[in-house]
């Protein structure tokens, strides 16, 4: 028996370990850290803000939005399935089912809770010299992740420092559109007013981080598109006076990965080369996308690389360049011409997405990518340019006419046209046709508008500035006003947010 | 919860105790005697037993046994489990030796419950027993395909049919949306499904399946059922007994698709181009046949097994020690998809002491599989279908033919001469197990078991050109120049982040990574059983402590000498210094369970049987707020035909059993219920990639456990002996169900290493038939058969979705967005959704007055159904979309039809699943791309066929996901046909053999099916949302083989 109870013993002591020691269960992650007391340092900080501007790299949906809606392209692609959303969209037939649009706001609030999560109100708040600079980059980032959903979307929830909880989700609405910009103005602000220019010793000089121009330029733009034209001419006037920036001299490059960051360069979404990436998740690749997917189709030749024949130009914007502009060629590679004129014998295919003769000049596979890494498509280093001078000068231009500062709208827009060696404007408000006010700020208006299609196509403004400008009816087929201006929120989001939300008007 | 505690414990002080007090004696006559089995060897471990009296006693080790009887009229009744019971009157006889003879009634089978064991006659659950001989016989190379076919309620399909594949178990149904698989335990130890091709068939003793709540008592994953595999044990005293059995076998493909011939392809592209383009591609038609790429990757492939086993015992031990030798090559990809498996086990049982016995099983193996792209875009299947037969495989230079004109179409011949996957895997699975026989009605088990494996996997990818354009392209041109990257580095000013770049060759790669998977389990439980008069009571009391973890280490290695596999290591790259593309990862995890359990079972004169269970199960899965879950369930058992008035001869035996109980499923991710920063928040400063973080999943620190409620009547019938019938109705509700739905982008969790948060959300209720039919002649008998037929018919449903989701997207279809599945209310999980078809539009007249507009409509397409009823066909929408069936057979029959004249045995094995759909996905929607035959069959003028669409390159929407690209699933298979010859007893005791039979045997011999696909057997690779879905699935083989078995 004494044997029998010392089995017992044994028994019990484990059953015992077992039902008291519940800690046997308390695990720790391994190696990875915890999103709660995550912030001890500066580089804690550091990283969390990197991780903020990660989504900067899905811009790319608001990018072929801005062209394939407008005028300037088709979708294109290998068929009218691939990438349907797109297609869609190009023919004005998209719906609240979209998974291009899906993507979008997907990106764009995901930026919004990276930054949120930085900006939170902390228990253990720390402190130390770099932070307001960090919380200035941070509150740019979601300025510009809330600016992306304002022009496509219109109201949109507002979520501003907290994380949101599943229940909380339901209980959001959709925050009136003036509110949204007016927290983007109010984020802009606290940037200009912390951060520098990169010519400033107080930047951290490193390449790809914002600076005062990009934050003072993003505002300008801001304002712009709520016809603020005072203020937008203000801003940008500060950073056209700053002297920081000129444009490059050669447009025909200006778009090459070897001329990035240079002294037109305002604000650029910063790709690399580095990493490798499959088709499976594109808002995980550090590459630029749109380079190889606005590729040519099975291009065996030359200068270029072969592609995905996405985001085509059409002949309409091929046709509306002036006599002789160079960016005519810039923006829309002529294949047929190309291979005649450069490579007799060169085969490319027509997608069956669609196909115009023309591909995107700006972003477009060079023969210098084939040999990246896999897959070669997805890992262009090439950065997609948002705001470049070029654009802040027209857009300074735009506002200074609408404020009737006529003269200094026709200078921004000469100093363009003068780097691609067009005619200059020349204005006596003394003599027809610009003595009358009116007339001349209207025909100016026109001429910047115009200007801004032969200097920004295909670079992904083009929709947006129709809206803005009330053209889309007149520009875009199948454009239906009261309708179009906004594209729909997703039905899914609509559902998954406790289906409160009212849809855009006509969808 | 300190309290529940202490409840737990004091309750295991009343029963420890509350067992110490029975014990009673009597003493008058003594009786001695031996009990011998078929074999003349003295049987431990005997009961004998006074009729009429509840006390008795068991043999010994020599099978001895002494009892003291106070009347000369008393009857001993001697019983075994699995031997008849014999019973003999006393009289004035002191000493009685008694040869007791196996039972061939299958209510005497033992049957292996949780932590215990039982008789068909006694069980109160849902539990079906298949004997390994059956599996055996089959000599279908898996375990799991084995298993297909032989159990009412079990659905087995099969995930990939390549060599050392996997298959999907599902034990009643659909339940949950992430790990739908069985708890599968070999020997008590747990197992993977995964895992299971790793056993061998020739080792099984017996598959035992827990479907209803009665699996409750194993907790966590009973939810989904629980699968008991027993190895074959030997027994104390037996003399060796030696098996030996080999087959060879030779493999072909059952099935290749009726895919367009050169001048087919020619004649229908140049229509489509035309309609398109206006101009043709090919100037002449007349291609004969062309290149068919299905015959240049299929092939005849070998299979070959040789098994070796020996049981028996000493006079204290007995041992069973088995190996195997497997091998089979792909019929696709010949020895590049191929699976090699060495299989040893040792079973060890020692009775130590009187009391205490030590069991230990040892189960070693090691494996080899190599294999292709499977299973979706890119694999080599989806290649060889969509492949132009306009082209050669090979250029008349020499070098392999590209594929240009679709981008991600490669030559299929190449990518196999490419690729290079190995998977090594040894596997070391075991228990040590104590067994304390306190007293006759007391045991107490204590044990360890563990499950190890590593699996080491490595992949050469040489540097390889399939043509401009092609994502599986590795050389830069088709000199396979290598390609040239940037690569940035840091530096060494550690103060300032300037960084620098170069270019650096990246050649040739290869992959490695070594994986380590320990389970470790320890378990400690007390047996009671004892029969007071007319009343048994058996009780189990235990707990168990479970870990699992894993260690995972890879690394990349590019620029491989010579582009050669002899150079296929990480050790072999030429990239040099500080700056290499090289890289490595890791990572680890453990997981814990704890669990107490206690089980109570009351008898009255075998006839009323009552068992209640009790589960509390611990899981790190979930945060303190619930981590334990507790897990109840009843069942009892009325077997009517031992009543007095139950008296019919043709109803020898008649039983009612009914159960319900609530399981749990923990099988999330990891710290689920925590926010971690294991996303990805990469971003390019100074042009180099710098890493910053991000939250992965968002948290949920109220994460429960999921659970499901069973309930389950059933019956089971024995009609004049020698029919056996069981059916079973269950209803099982699964709530709670565990998964990342689609969430609010508000969240923020679409970002990259994104995901959205764990949530307790939706419910699916299953609810079924099982029928169970088996008949078996005497096996002795020269000339006899047997039967068996299992039916099994389930219904399942969606009950209710996370708020705010109307469904759950599932499974895609085609390239870009289209969604084939969902998991909606009222819906089966996972069923297709689409547009559904009526004809062809055949005129204009047609199309313009048409009550309902469908954009976009010519005349050739096909006219969609206005399901909302608003007047037009939404193709921006959802209004319009509709259910196109289920992936989820309705119906299953399995079949096992035997016969025996002489020697010569028959038997054939059918299986059936019927009323589901599948989707063919494994068309490339896109112009130059090859498509099956039935394209013939497109809509022209001349040809108004108001089944298939007309063809063009141009826009349409004949492609978007509706009824065309649906098809009936439902088959018919013939899994295995055998004819076998037993050699005469006089012939084989010539040979100095017990036994020895020679066979034939055909699997998959032929398919009864519509379905046009490879193979109407297919699982859910990607999940439990792509079921149905066939993405060019590699199918199983039809095997014909010859072998023999030999006992000695």
């Amino acid at each position: 028996m004494k044997r029998v109870f010392k089995i017992f013993s044994v028994f019990l002591l484990t059953s015992f370990l077992s039902l008291g020691c519940s800690k046997f269960l308390d695990l720790e992650p391994p190696y990875t850290q915890d999103a709660e007391n995550f912030f001890q340092n500066e580089s804690d900080y550091l990283r969390a803000l990197t991780g903020a501007y990660d989504l900067l790299q899905g811009v790319y949906v608001s990018f072929w939005i801005g062209e394939i809606a407008s005028d300037n392209t088709i979708a294109g692609g290998e068929s009218v399935t691939d990438t349907e959303g797109l297609h869609q969209i190009d023919n004005m037939t998209h719906g609240a089912v979209n998974n291009e649009l899906r993507s979008l706001m997907r990106y764009n609030y995901c930026g919004i809770a990276r930054c949120n999560f930085l900006l939170e109100p902390k228990d253990n708040e720390i402190d130390f010299p770099s932070k307001s600079v960090i919380f200035a980059e941070a509150k740019f980032l979601r300025a510009f992740y809330y600016f992306e959903l304002v022009k496509v979307f219109g109201d949109i929830p507002l979520i501003i420092d907290k994380r949101l909880g599943g229940q909380e989700v339901l209980e959001t609405v959709r925050t009136p559109s003036a509110e949204v910009y007016a927290q983007i103005e109010k984020d802009l602000n606290e940037a200009v007013s912390v951060l520098s220019y990169k010519s400033e010793s107080s930047h951290s000089g490193i390449q790809g981080r914002v600076d005062k121009g990009a934050a003072l330029s993003l505002l300008g733009k801001v304002y712009l598109y709520q016809q603020k034209w005072n203020l937008s001419s203000q801003t940008l006037d500060v950073v056209i006076n700053s002297g920081n920036y000129t444009l490059g001299s050669d447009y025909s490059t200006l778009f090459q990965e070897a001329n990035e960051n240079n002294s037109e360069t305002v604000f650029d979404v910063e790709f690399s080369s580095g990493q490798g990436g499959d088709y499976g998740c594109l808002i995980c690749l550090e590459g630029n996308v749109t380079v190889g997917f606005q590729g040519i189709r099975s291009y065996d030749g030359p200068v270029y690389g072969d592609g995905n024949s996405y985001n085509l130009p059409t002949q309409d914007l091929y046709d509306f360049f002036e006599y002789q502009d160079s960016r005519r060629e810039a923006t829309c590679l002529n294949i047929d011409e190309f291979i005649a004129n450069n490579s007799p014998g060169t085969t490319y295919t027509q997608g069956g997405g669609g196909h115009t003769g023309f591909y995107n000049n700006k972003y477009i596979k060079s023969a210098l990518e084939m040999g990246n890494l896999g897959d070669n498509d997805l890992t262009s280093g090439v950065n997609y340019r948002v705001i470049r001078y070029a654009d802040v000068l027209l857009m300074a231009a735009e506002a200074s006419n609408e404020n009737g500062d006529t003269s200094n709208a026709i200078q921004y827009l000469n100093e363009v046209r003068n780097r691609v060696n067009l005619f200059q404007y020349e204005i006596d408000v003394t003599q027809p046709p610009w003595n009358n006010f009116s007339d001349s700020q209207n025909s100016i208006r026109d001429i910047i508008h115009r200007e801004r299609r032969s200097e920004l196509s295909c670079e992904g403004h083009r929709f947006f500035d129709l809206v803005r400008t009330g053209k889309a009816a007149s520009e875009i087929d199948g454009f239906v006003v009261g309708k179009h201006e906004l594209f729909p929120i997703p039905q899914d989001e609509i559902d998954l947010a406790g289906g409160n939300w009212s849809q855009n008007p006509g969808y | 919860m300190m309290s529940v505690n202490n409840c737990f414990s004091r309750l295991y002080f009343f029963i420890v105790f509350s067992i110490f007090t029975f014990s009673a004696f009597t003493q008058s006559i003594m009786v001695t005697g031996t009990v011998m089995d078929e074999l003349k060897e003295g049987m431990p471990g005997v009961t004998i037993k006074i009729e009429g009296n509840p006390t008795g006693t068991t043999t010994d080790l020599d099978g001895k046994y002494t009892i003291s009887i106070n009347d000369k009229n008393n009857i001993l009744i001697f019983s075994f489990i699995g031997y008849k019971n014999q019973a003999i009157q006393v009289n004035d006889q002191t000493k009685i030796n008694v040869q007791l003879k196996l039972s061939s009634e299958s209510l005497d089978e033992v049957v292996v419950i949780g932590y215990g064991k039982t008789t068909v006659k006694e069980l109160t659950g849902a539990t079906v027993q298949v004997k390994g001989e059956s599996i055996e016989r089959l000599n279908i190379p898996r375990m799991d395909q084995a298993l297909q076919g032989q159990v009412s309620g079990v659905t087995i399909n099969t995930n990939s049919g390549s060599p050392g594949g996997s298959s999907s178990i599902r034990i009643r149904g659909l339940s949950t949306f992430g790990d739908n698989d069985p708890l599968i335990l070999v020997d008590g130890v747990v197992y993977d499904s995964e895992g299971l091709n790793s056993l061998n068939p020739g080792d099984i003793e017996s598959i035992n399946v827990l479907k209803d709540a009665t699996a409750g008592i194993y907790g966590v994953r009973a939810a989904n059922g629980v699968i008991i595999i027993e190895t074959k044990k030997g027994r104390i005293g037996a003399k060796p007994k030696f098996e030996v059995g080999s087959y060879v076998g030779v493999q072909q493909t059952t099935n290749s698709l009726d895919l367009l011939n050169a001048a087919e392809y020619a004649l229908i592209k140049n229509e489509m181009f035309i309609r398109g383009t206006g101009s043709p591609i090919f100037n002449n038609t007349d291609l004969k046949v062309g290149t068919n790429w299905q015959d240049s990757i299929f092939q005849s492939a070998p299979i070959e097994s040789f098994n070796f086993g020996v049981t028996g015992g000493s006079k204290k031990s007995s041992y069973s020690i088995g190996g195997n030798y497997f091998s089979q090559d792909g019929i696709v990809g010949g020895d590049k998809s191929s699976f090699d498996r060495y299989n040893a086990r040792v079973n060890l049982v020692n009775s130590l002491t009187d009391k205490l016995t030590l069991s230990s099983v040892f189960l070693f193996t090691h494996e080899e599989r190599k294999t292709l792209p499977e299973n979706g875009l890119g694999s080599v299947l989806y290649n060889t279908i969509n492949a132009f037969p306009t082209r050669d495989i090979r250029t008349q230079d020499g070098r392999y033919e590209y594929l240009l004109e679709v981008n991600d179409i490669i030559n299929p011949v190449a990518q196999i001469e490419n690729t290079h996957n190995n998977a090594l895997v040894n596997k070391l699975v075991g228990k040590q197990e104590f067994e304390y026989k306190i007293n006759k009605n007391l045991s107490f088990t204590n044990r360890l078991s563990y499950n190890y494996s590593s699996v080491d996997n490595k992949s050469f990818s040489p540097l390889a050109w399939y043509g401009i354009g092609k994502y599986a392209n590795s050389a830069i041109n088709e000199n396979l120049d290598p390609r040239m990257v940037f690569q940035g580095f840091q530096l060494s000013d550690p103060d300032n982040l300037v960084y620098d770049s170069i270019l650096v060759e990246q050649g040739a790669s290869v992959y490695e990574q070594r994986a380590t998977y320990l389970d470790l389990n320890f378990e400690s439980y007390l047996n009671y059983s004892k029969t007071i008069d007319d009343h048994n009571i058996k009780a189990t009391l235990g707990t168990t402590v479970f870990s699992r973890r894993g260690d995972v280490l890879n690394g990349t290695a590019f620029n491989i000498p010579n582009n050669s596999i002899d150079f296929a290591d990480i050790s072999a790259s030429l990239t040099s210094g500080q700056i290499n593309l090289n890289n490595t990862g890791s990572y680890e995890f453990e997981e814990r369970l704890l669990s107490n359990f206690l089980r109570a079972e009351y008898g009255f004169k075998y006839k009323y049987i009552f068992s209640a269970i009790l589960r509390r199960d611990g899981s790190s899965k979930f945060g303190p707020n619930n981590r334990f879950g507790y897990f109840p369930s009843f069942s009892g058992a009325w077997i009517a035909s031992d009543e007095s008035f139950f008296n019919s001869k043709a109803i020898t035996f008649f039983k009612v059993r009914t159960s319900y109980g609530i399981s749990g499923n923990d099988q999330i991710a990891n710290f689920a219920y925590r926010a971690l920063l294991n996303g990805e928040g990469d971003y390019v400063f100074n042009n180099s990639i710098v890493q910053g973080v991000a939250i992965g999943t968002p948290s949920n620190p109220d994460l429960k456990w999921e659970t499901t409620r069973q309930f389950n009547i059933g019956i089971d019938l024995q009609l004049s002996n020698i029919i056996d019938i069981s059916a079973n109705y269950f209803v099982k509700n699964t709530n709670d169900l565990l998964f990342q739905p689609a969430v609010s982008s508000l969240i923020g969790s679409y970002g990259p290493g994104g995901y959205p948060p764990y949530v307790n959300a939706g419910d699916v209720s299953n609810k079924g038939v099982e029928l169970e039919l088996a008949y078996a002649t005497d096996p002795k008998n020269k000339v006899g058969m047997n039967v068996n037929l299992n039916f099994t018919y389930i219904d399942n449903e969606v009950k209710s979705t996370p708020e705010g989701v109307d469904f759950l997207p599932g499974a895609g279809f085609g390239v870009g967005g289209n969604t084939a599945t969902r998991f909606e209310v009222g819906f089966p999980i996972g069923y297709f959704i689409g547009y559904q078809t009526d004809g062809v539009f055949q005129n204009q007249e047609e199309i313009d007055n048409a009550t309902v507009i469908q954009p976009g409509a010519q005349v050739g397409d096909l006219r969609f159904v206005d399901v909302d009823g608003d007047g037009v066909i939404n193709f921006s929408n959802n209004s319009d979309k509709t259910n196109l069936g289920s992936p989820i057979p309705k119906f299953m029959i399995g079949s096992v039809l035997g016969f025996n004249v002489f020697g010569v045995d028959i038997s054939t094995n059918l299986y059936a699943a019927l009323g589901h759909k599948i989707v063919r996905n494994y068309e490339r929607q896109q112009p130059y791309a090859n498509q099956l035959s039935y394209v013939l069959d497109r809509w022209t003028v001349d040809n108004p066929s108001n089944d298939n669409p007309r063809v063009t390159t141009t826009a349409t929407r004949n492609g978007v996901f509706s009824d065309y690209f649906v098809e009936n699933g439902s088959y018919l298979r013939v899994r295995n046909v055998q004819i076998g010859y037993v050699l005469p007893k006089n012939i084989c005791d010539k040979f100095g053999t017990d036994y020895i039979r020679f066979y034939m045997s055909a699997n998959n011999l032929f398919t009864i099916t519509n379905y046009m696909g490879y193979d109407p057997d297919i699982g859910a690779a990607q999940g439990a949302l792509s079921n149905g879905i066939d993405y060019g699935f590699y199918p199983q083989a039809r095997t014909i083989m010859g072998g023999v078995n030999i006992k000695f």
